[in-house]
């Protein structure tokens, strides 16, 4: 049975993992959210300081899940653990960065460039981890859970052993960023539409 | 099976598949020097489509390919719930809709089409093309959707050139790919289209077959190609053995080889270690220029055509060779029986992917 083993959900004001809350934001602090989750957590990953904020979202969120469920970059070869993730507006917000780069008489700046593309955060977690999977970035409307599940029929049928899916919308007005983590496991909380839709609701209540 | 066909290339070299073969037959390319349109007003050169101006450029593009291969299919299937529309683009519709660079054109061309569903945007960079091809052939082959229908589009735009220009990876020639004296990439605009499906009778003109590929991360830099061409290899050997197809068997290798230094240095390492480096290989940023996310659709559409044709297609913008691994760049027009072929491409993220086409 494919089950979600791990899940986070990074939203404005919570990260949670599992459903439990694992940081809080702080409104008084001068450092970003997610800055701020990066310190509590004690994580040490000096480039997170160079990723754009879809890519800081990634590799926060995986990094959490990777806690909660440790062993996966051992228990699956380095190209059996898939990367399917999709989000509504693409780079936008870095996109919207770099344009503001070179007009109003400043140049085009090339360390926001390379983050104009919604992909690169699954170089990012691909790089971390030495991941030489499939990788996959769609851009849809809004989180529909039969994209992933139809997807990562495909996957596990041609390769893939594990999945790393996610949903990533961060934008200047709003977070809402759901990891999971899908592995073939005898019991657990089995990869379906309904369990998806409602884990990827996960503290949306809270954050407002 | 799964059959590919009904093949639409809109580029600077025509409206339709044929138009496009034809100037390539003669080695002819949309890349023309366009004056001040560079950061600092430099003249660059670029593959634009002449004609195509004002708003929606990106969704004039997209309605007149898919448009174009409507003409070449049953048309009736469009409109079926058994049909998926997939687009790969890296950066759509931005400079009309920066926060939403997608979600217009894609309602538009469901409802000017009437699709039973909102096509699915692919975006991972310069591989998102043969990305979107190998996802078409698996949603057929596990029985998603009967009929996938991909449409590869990119427009230019300052956006794209101007980031670019501030990595200092625009060549101040023609793109020159593999060869010695390259030293960047030339951009361009374009859009393909095809139809991945598994039944035969839907498409007018005989089809060829797919073989769906496999996509690996290179898993060492965001914007820059691995040194050993590491994912690259496991792409190609993972969709070689997918299809039980050795190297003896490949005729002809359509590359990504943008023009950079270090891309098509890493390729040539990756088809020296995959024993592949005697093929005869070519690529088609000489022709169309970089057209990022639309290239996989409008360099694997050519590739149907080469094969069409039988005929190689010189790789222009080549002269001397130029990589620490030797490969059989084709020179000069040949004709050719082409039986199977690879289409490869690599870009930002570390994405690698490749498929392969065979004859019926």
């Amino acid at each position: 049975m494919k089950v979600i083993t791990a899940y986070c959900n990074l939203r404005a004001g919570e990260c949670l993992v599992n459903g439990e809350v694992v940081a809080r934001r702080d409104t008084g602090s001068e450092d970003s959210w997610f800055k701020q989750i990066y310190k509590q957590h004690e994580l040490a990953y000096p480039k997170f300081y160079k990723m754009d904020v879809l890519s800081q979202a990634g590799y926060l969120a995986s990094e959490l899940i990777k806690r909660a469920n440790p062993g996966i970059s051992e228990v699956y070869a380095d190209d059996e653990i898939a990367l399917v993730f999709a989000n509504a507006s693409s780079s936008a917000e870095t996109d919207r960065r770099f344009i503001q780069s070179y007009q109003g008489g400043g140049s085009p700046s090339p360390s926001l460039f390379v983050y104009t593309l919604p992909n690169i955060v699954l170089g990012e977690i691909a790089i971390l981890n030495k991941w030489y999977g499939e990788n996959m970035f769609a851009v849809l409307p809004k989180f529909v859970p039969g994209f992933y599940l139809d997807y990562s029929r495909i996957l596990l049928a041609s390769g893939s052993r594990a999945l790393l899916c996610g949903w990533l919308e961060v934008t200047a007005g709003s977070t809402d960023v759901f990891l999971f983590m899908v592995e073939e496991k005898e019991k657990g909380t089995e990869f379906n539409e309904e369990n998806l839709l409602h884990l990827s609701q996960t503290g949306a209540v809270a954050a407002y | 099976m799964i059959y590919i066909g009904a093949e639409v290339i809109v580029s600077p070299l025509g409206d339709t598949a044929e138009a496009n073969w034809e100037a390539l037959s003669v080695n002819r390319t949309g890349i023309a020097l366009t004056p001040a349109v560079g950061f600092n007003k430099e003249d660059i050169h670029l593959s634009r489509i002449v004609g195509l101006g004002g708003p929606l450029r990106f969704q004039q593009l997209v309605i007149k390919a898919l448009a174009g291969l409507k003409n070449r299919i049953d048309a009736s299937i469009l409109t079926s719930d058994r049909t998926m529309v997939l687009i790969s683009s890296t950066k759509g519709a931005l400079d009309d809709n920066l926060h939403d660079q997608f979600g217009e054109t894609c309602s538009a061309v469901m409802q000017q089409f009437n699709l039973a569903h909102l096509p699915i945007v692919i975006s991972n960079a310069c591989i998102s093309g043969v990305l979107a091809l190998n996802v078409a052939g698996n949603m057929v082959g596990a029985g998603q959707y009967e009929h996938v229908i991909v449409i590869g589009c990119d427009v230019a735009s300052d956006f794209v050139l101007y980031g670019f220009q501030s990595l200092f990876a625009v060549s101040d020639k023609a793109c020159a790919p593999f060869d010695a004296a390259r030293n960047g990439i030339t951009l361009g605009e374009g859009c393909a289209a095809a139809l991945v499906s598994g039944a035969k009778s839907v498409f007018k003109n005989t089809p060829l077959q797919l073989l769906s590929g496999t996509s690996a991360n290179d898993a060492n830099h965001i914007s820059g190609p691995s040194r050993t061409g590491e994912g690259l290899v496991r792409s190609v050997s993972r969709t070689m053995q997918k299809h039980g197809i050795g190297a003896e068997e490949i005729d002809f290798i359509c590359a990504h080889g943008t023009g950079t230094v270090f891309n098509d240095e890493m390729e040539a390492i990756a088809f020296d270690r995959l024993s592949l480096s005697e093929k005869p290989l070519n690529s088609l940023k000489g022709y169309f220029g970089h057209t990022l996310g639309a290239a996989g659709v409008i360099e694997t559409a050519v590739c149907m055509q080469m094969m069409r044709n039988g005929m190689l297609i010189k790789s222009l913008g080549y002269r001397d060779a130029g990589t620490s691994q030797p490969l059989n760049i084709i020179l000069e027009n040949e004709p050719k029986k082409l039986r199977t072929i690879l289409k490869t491409a690599s870009g930002f993220g570390g994405g690698n992917a490749s498929l392969m086409i065979r004859d019926l």
